[in-house]
């Protein structure tokens, strides 16, 4: 009987405690782990603002939360693709630049991107690349591009990302075929180039690729850049490169949500990511890519020397664009292909 | 109730049967506790990422107690996954009980009703619940989370009750009755007392299943009701490293102590 | 408990008969059930018949699209690949469990709670963290290689992470519990006297054991197989962790269409079939059981 008042008095102060919203708050929907924890009290610290942070793992959870009508989020972070469908179906306010000032901190490079040509409602947050990992230990010959990586002398030594339409896109590219225009002809010749792939992989990861191969279970890898990273700031043996055919690119955004209760705040939290003092304590925990030159400078040599955060200049890189039903054909295909292993 | 006594030995023919038993458990519980003494040893470990051993410190309990957030994690997943477990239990043993004493029509369709859940995967509860929640207005928050478990946890203690009852002599409801006591004082001071071990178990299973979801308390959780699974699955990005061994180390050296301490307490008490 | 007179007989037809006080015991359930689990599956079967919206979520329509594509020989391949895995685990779990649940359930009241609650703790750390345990054990140069090399009973490591054998060791480990508990629940109450009176008759120890206690906890083995072999069909993250994800199962296929596909009525067609399933599966084999019973 006792625990039964425990559970209604607990019931009770939740019920409370969420029907308590005081001015000042801002509820954040972001990547686990994104945005660090001394950013958000800093920023509490400066404005007096509570910062809710909650989390996701994928562009598709972000949506389907939102979708099946969760939460009231002042402040999201989908990818550069999430977001452009997102200002299509108008889920998107536009920013306020007056209440940006350290807009002008950011590469010029990032700005005009497809998904947001006028930067009306986006604001870059971290950029990565998808790319290879070479074990140069273990692997001597020369790794320049997909087709190096899958050789049947490297069967079971390769981990790749889970991630279906990353392997269609990896097969597109080296085909030579546009990433973007998934139709049923380009579907079908990349078919036999992701049959003979899969065949060939170890460990499908894209939470943690890293683990399979600092366990030395791979010698190979194609992972985030992010993971590169650290697994180049783990040992310098783990080399970085982007592929020769091309890679995919991902820009990780700020936007604020139409229906955003606190917008103000909004606009506040992120002219505080965009200092260079603050946006450098993001890149010390996440070795990606930071589009704020500002926080570039404050930099060390060696973050700066990470070939996986920051790659040599003339790659070939490719945002992703949305592609609609196409994405269920893709996961039909390799759902197909794996389960006929 | 009062407690049985002690069992008479066993015939020593069959103590063989109970050299096998007591040899074949030991192997069980070494294959449960290989993970957890490993997982233990490696919350000491100086290697951030926590995969190749490099030496021995304990900076990795100093930077747990630093870590807020992880902290309230374990905490509201404690408080939830304990408000989900009362709750299961009572809904799961009355449950189990009704559908085992009386005969009705709705029975079977109840029956496979509550089976629903363990078989419904766990993105379609999240998501489906969600839509309920955001449509019938409800704020996210703990009790949406504490409802999501409850759903997915009150079966296993249903299922457990079930069939301990099944064996259960029907003449000791009768008797009760006879006695005088009402149906519900028969149920309370005679079936449950005889229910216990079930109930236990039961509570068991609810308990560990709600702190270890993740699928559909993501949907159903809001900013402030963060659980351990979904902080521990978001550090698996940055890396997992020896903070959450140590976590892990801390629950359980807590756990057994408790069960060495609740023991110990029990010698001590006069019978 | 014997020594209770025995009851007038009550007319059983009336006594089994619920009443108000009985439903209204009953109706904070029934009201638990409709509210969380009949209204959202009510909800994906509305969400079945419709057509994908682009950022996910539905657009309201009505078509047999998704259930045409349900019915293709690759799911039901993945499908039978994961009631395949579910069963392997449930009879191991069976096999390990049931030694272990009866012993705990011999033992003196005091420790048999203690031992209980050993089997449980093992889980309440983070599934993540208890299979990246597992990982350092069994991963190329782990610990279960380093021992087998340094004891010379292998001269090559295993290449044992990332293929079936882990696959199964991890839902084993997963589901143990599951299992021991309720068989220790419905075997805590047998008598001692009902072995002894087996053996004494002349039954050898397995005798008595297969013929007289294992029949008697039957309903713990049931409910047990029920609590293992049902979530074990739609368990994908240790099959993906500990197997690479090579071989999709059919939690993968429902999960990906939320997660990749963005494909929301196709997953929701996929999950109410396999619930179907499932719920016919267990109708018919309990009106069978009902009918063994009578």
């Amino acid at each position: 009987m006792k625990a039964i008042k425990t559970l209604i008095l607990t019931l009770v102060a939740s019920f409370a405690a969420t029907a308590l919203h005081a001015a000042g708050e801002l509820n954040l929907f972001g990547w686990s782990e994104y945005v660090p924890q001394d950013v958000l009290e800093g920023f509490t610290k400066e404005t007096g603002i509570k910062v809710n942070f909650e989390t996701y793992a994928s562009n598709e959870e972000l949506l389907s939360k939102l979708v099946a009508g969760g939460g009231n989020y002042d402040l999201i972070q989908p990818s550069e693709y999430a977001a452009e469908l997102m200002i299509r179906r108008k889920m998107l306010a536009p920013l306020d630049k007056a209440k940006l000032p350290n807009l002008k901190n950011l590469d010029p490079e990032l700005k005009g991107q497809v998904h947001d040509p006028e930067d009306n409602f986006t604001v870059p947050y971290m950029s990565g690349t998808v790319g290879i990992v070479v074990n140069t230990e273990v692997v001597k010959t020369p790794i320049k591009g997909y087709k190096d990586v899958f050789q049947a002398k490297f069967k079971d030594r390769l981990v790749v990302l889970n991630d279906n339409r990353e392997l269609v896109t990896w097969a597109l590219y080296s085909l030579g075929l546009p990433i973007n225009e998934i139709n049923p002809a380009a579907l079908a010749k990349a078919r036999p180039v992701v049959a003979e792939w899969v065949k060939l992989v170890k460990v499908f990861d894209s939470d943690s690729p890293k683990t399979a191969l600092l366990n030395g279970d791979v010698d190979l890898g194609i992972v985030w850049s992010g993971e590169a990273a650290i697994l180049w700031n783990e040992n310098k043996k783990f080399q970085y490169v982007l592929p020769a055919e091309g890679a995919h690119r991902f820009i990780d955004i700020l936007a604020i949500p139409a229906n955003a209760p606190h917008k103000a705040e909004a606009h506040a939290f992120i002219n505080y990511i965009l200092r260079p003092e603050v946006s450098k304590i993001v890149s010390e925990n996440f070795p990606y890519t930071n589009p704020n030159l500002g926080a570039r400078q404050l930099l060390t040599a060696e973050q700066l020397a990470n070939p996986a955060s920051y790659p040599p200049a003339g790659a070939k890189l490719q945002t992703f664009r949305d592609i609609g039903k196409a994405a269920a054909d893709i996961d039909k295909l390799v759902t197909d292909l794996k389960s006929a292993q | 109730m009062p407690v049985p006594a002690p069992r008479p030995l066993l015939p020593s023919g069959l103590k063989l049967l109970n050299w096998f038993l007591a040899g074949w458990t030991t192997l069980v519980f070494i294959f449960l506790y290989v993970p957890i003494a490993v997982l233990i040893v490696y919350s000491f470990n100086s290697s951030r990422l926590n995969i190749v051993w490099e030496e021995f410190t304990l900076t990795w309990y100093g930077k747990l107690l630093e870590n807020k957030p992880l902290i309230l994690a374990a905490k509201n997943s404690l408080v939830i996954a304990g408000a989900s477990t009362v709750l299961s239990v009572i809904l799961g043993t009355v449950g189990a009980w009704l559908l085992h004493r009386y005969r009705f029509r709705m029975a079977r369709g109840i029956q496979t009703l509550v089976a629903i859940p363990m078989v419904m995967p766990e993105i379609l509860m999240g998501i489906s619940l969600l839509i309920l929640f955001a449509t019938a207005g409800m704020r996210l928050g703990f009790t949406t989370v504490i409802i999501g478990h409850v759903t997915f946890c009150f079966p296993f203690v249903l299922v457990a009750v079930q069939a301990r009852l099944q064996g259960l002599d029907p003449a000791l409801e009768e008797a009760a009755l006879d006695l005088g006591a009402t149906p519900l004082k028969a149920f309370w001071f005679v079936i449950v007392p005889s229910l216990r071990p079930a109930i236990i178990a039961g509570a068991l299973m609810a308990f560990t299943l709600s702190m270890d979801e993740l699928i559909v308390t993501f949907f159903i959780r809001s900013a402030a009701s963060v659980t351990l699974p979904i902080q521990v699955y978001g550090l698996a990005r940055v890396g997992l490293n020896p903070m959450l061994n140590a976590l892990s180390a801390i629950f359980l050296l807590a756990t057994v102590a408790f069960v060495l301490f609740s023991a110990y307490l029990k010698k001590l008490s006069p019978r | 408990m014997s020594a209770v007179p025995a009851a007038t007989e009550l007319a059983p037809t009336d006594s089994r008969r619920p009443g108000w006080r009985a439903w209204a015991l009953l109706a904070p359930m029934v009201l638990w059930l409709l509210a969380f689990v009949v209204v959202p599956t009510a909800i994906l079967l509305v969400y079945s018949f419709c057509e994908r919206d682009e950022v996910g979520g539905v657009i309201f329509t009505f078509t047999w699209e998704n259930y045409h594509r349900v019915f293709d020989p690759v799911y039901l391949r993945i499908f039978v690949r994961s009631v395949y895995y579910a069963g392997l685990t449930t009879v191991i779990c069976v096999v390990l469990g049931y030694p272990v649940a009866y012993y705990i359930a011999r033992a003196s009241v005091e420790r048999r709670n203690q031992l209980l609650l050993l089997v449980m703790v093992p889980f309440w750390t983070s599934f993540l963290i208890r299979t990246y345990a597992w990982i350092t054990i069994l991963k190329q140069d782990g610990l279960l290689n380093g021992l087998l090399l340094s004891m010379n009973f292998i001269t090559e490591p295993l290449g044992l992470l990332y293929t079936p054998t882990a696959v199964v060791i991890g839902l084993v480990y997963a589901y143990l519990p599951f299992m021991i508990l309720p068989i220790y629940g419905s075997a805590e109450k047998l008598d001692n006297s009902l072995i002894e009176a087996a053996h004494d008759l002349g039954a050898g120890p397995v005798r008595a054991f297969s013929s007289v206690i294992v029949p008697l906890t039957m309903p713990g083995i049931a409910a047990g197989t029920l609590l293992v072999f049902v979530p074990a069909i739609g368990m994908f993250a240790i099959t993906d962790l500990m197997g690479g994800a090579k071989v999709p199962m059919i939690g993968n296929v429902i999960q990906n269409q939320f997660l990749q596909a963005r494909d929301w009525p196709f997953g929701a067609a996929l999950g109410v079939i396999f619930m179907l399933m499932f719920a016919l599966t267990y109708v018919i084999l309990q009106s069978r059981g009902a009918r063994h019973a009578t």
